[in-house]
């Protein structure tokens, strides 16, 4: 089975613990090289982000885990990446 | 072989997790403020247990103590009972509130846990402070004995209440970065104001 390279997730989570927590608590993870969160919008409570995590073998099970852990709510899967090499969306004439 | 530095690692893992919890759920901050409200309660009290006896003429160490330690049991149960129910009232609809807006169960996370945890501690702090307060001025009664004269049990008892409050009021000077001194004489002053009270009370014939 092909492993999986980039994951681009759309979450909302509560303010504590913060995304410099969460960025840490995911980069820990085992097949990890690297986390990006970036936040889209913050309530009184809570905060949309988009967390982008890139690795040699992401183990996607360990990653819902971690933010779930945390509070996290996971509303959609809006970017993967799989395979040998890692491969970025082609922007195309339809585009 | 490497039990020892298993032991150590898992509580160190213990201790992170405490911390954590204490980040997410604010533990330290309302168990430092039920700890100094609720020792200032258990001295103030056990300052009417002592003014009591002493007027009422008790000059058996055994009487106080026993009058103390059944008032400081009430008053750790009491505080048990109140900040456990309190507590864990407004950290679940605190949570709710959260779950709602989450659309989640947050129950087995983090958050979850630290808002059980932080109940604990709190309704610990709670039950505790008066109870080990308290037991603190009756020392010089438990060591009558020692001393020879209640009399003198009575003014050294009297002596580490108002010596107490002082160190409360300083704690609390400490927290809001004022002056240490200022605080601690204002405490003191609600332990004298205590004391002047009671002796008020039995010039007026009550």
């Amino acid at each position: 089975m092909g492993n999986l390279r980039r994951l681009v997730l759309d979450v909302l989570k509560p303010l504590d613990p913060n995304i410099v927590e969460l960025v840490l608590f995911l980069a820990d993870l085992e097949g990890v090289d690297g986390v990006n969160i970036s936040i889209n919008e913050i309530d009184r409570r809570v905060e949309n982000v988009k967390i982008t995590i890139e690795g040699h073998d992401l183990n996607y099970q360990n990653i819902v885990q971690t933010i779930q852990e945390h509070g996290g709510s996971i509303h959609s899967i809006d970017e993967v990446a799989a395979g040998k090499m890692l491969i970025e969306d082609v922007a195309t004439s339809q585009d | 072989m490497d039990e020892p530095g298993n032991q150590r690692g898992y509580f160190a893992q213990h201790i992170n997790s405490i911390r954590e919890y204490n980040r997410i759920a604010g533990i330290a901050e309302i168990a430092r403020r039920y700890m100094a409200m609720n020792a200032f309660d258990g001295i103030l009290t056990i300052i009417g247990v002592l003014m009591g006896n002493y007027l009422a003429g008790v000059r058996d160490a055994g009487i106080v103590i026993h009058t103390g330690i059944a008032t400081s049991i009430a008053m750790g149960v009491s505080g048990f009972w109140g900040a456990y129910l309190t507590e864990a009232a407004e950290r679940r609809r605190d949570l709710v509130e959260l779950e709602r807006i989450l659309l989640t169960d947050l129950g087995q996370t983090k958050i979850g846990r630290a808002s059980r945890v932080a109940v604990i501690i709190v309704t610990l702090v709670d039950g505790l402070a008066p109870v080990l307060a308290a037991l603190i001025v009756l020392a010089p009664l438990f060591a009558a004995r020692l001393v020879g004269n209640v009399l003198v049990s009575y003014v050294l008892s009297l002596a580490v209440a108002l010596l107490g409050l002082f160190g409360l009021g300083a704690f609390l000077g400490r927290i809001s970065g004022r002056n240490l001194l200022g605080y601690g004489l204002r405490t003191v002053v609600a332990g004298l104001v205590a004391i002047a009270l009671s002796f008020l009370l039995e010039g007026v014939g009550l």
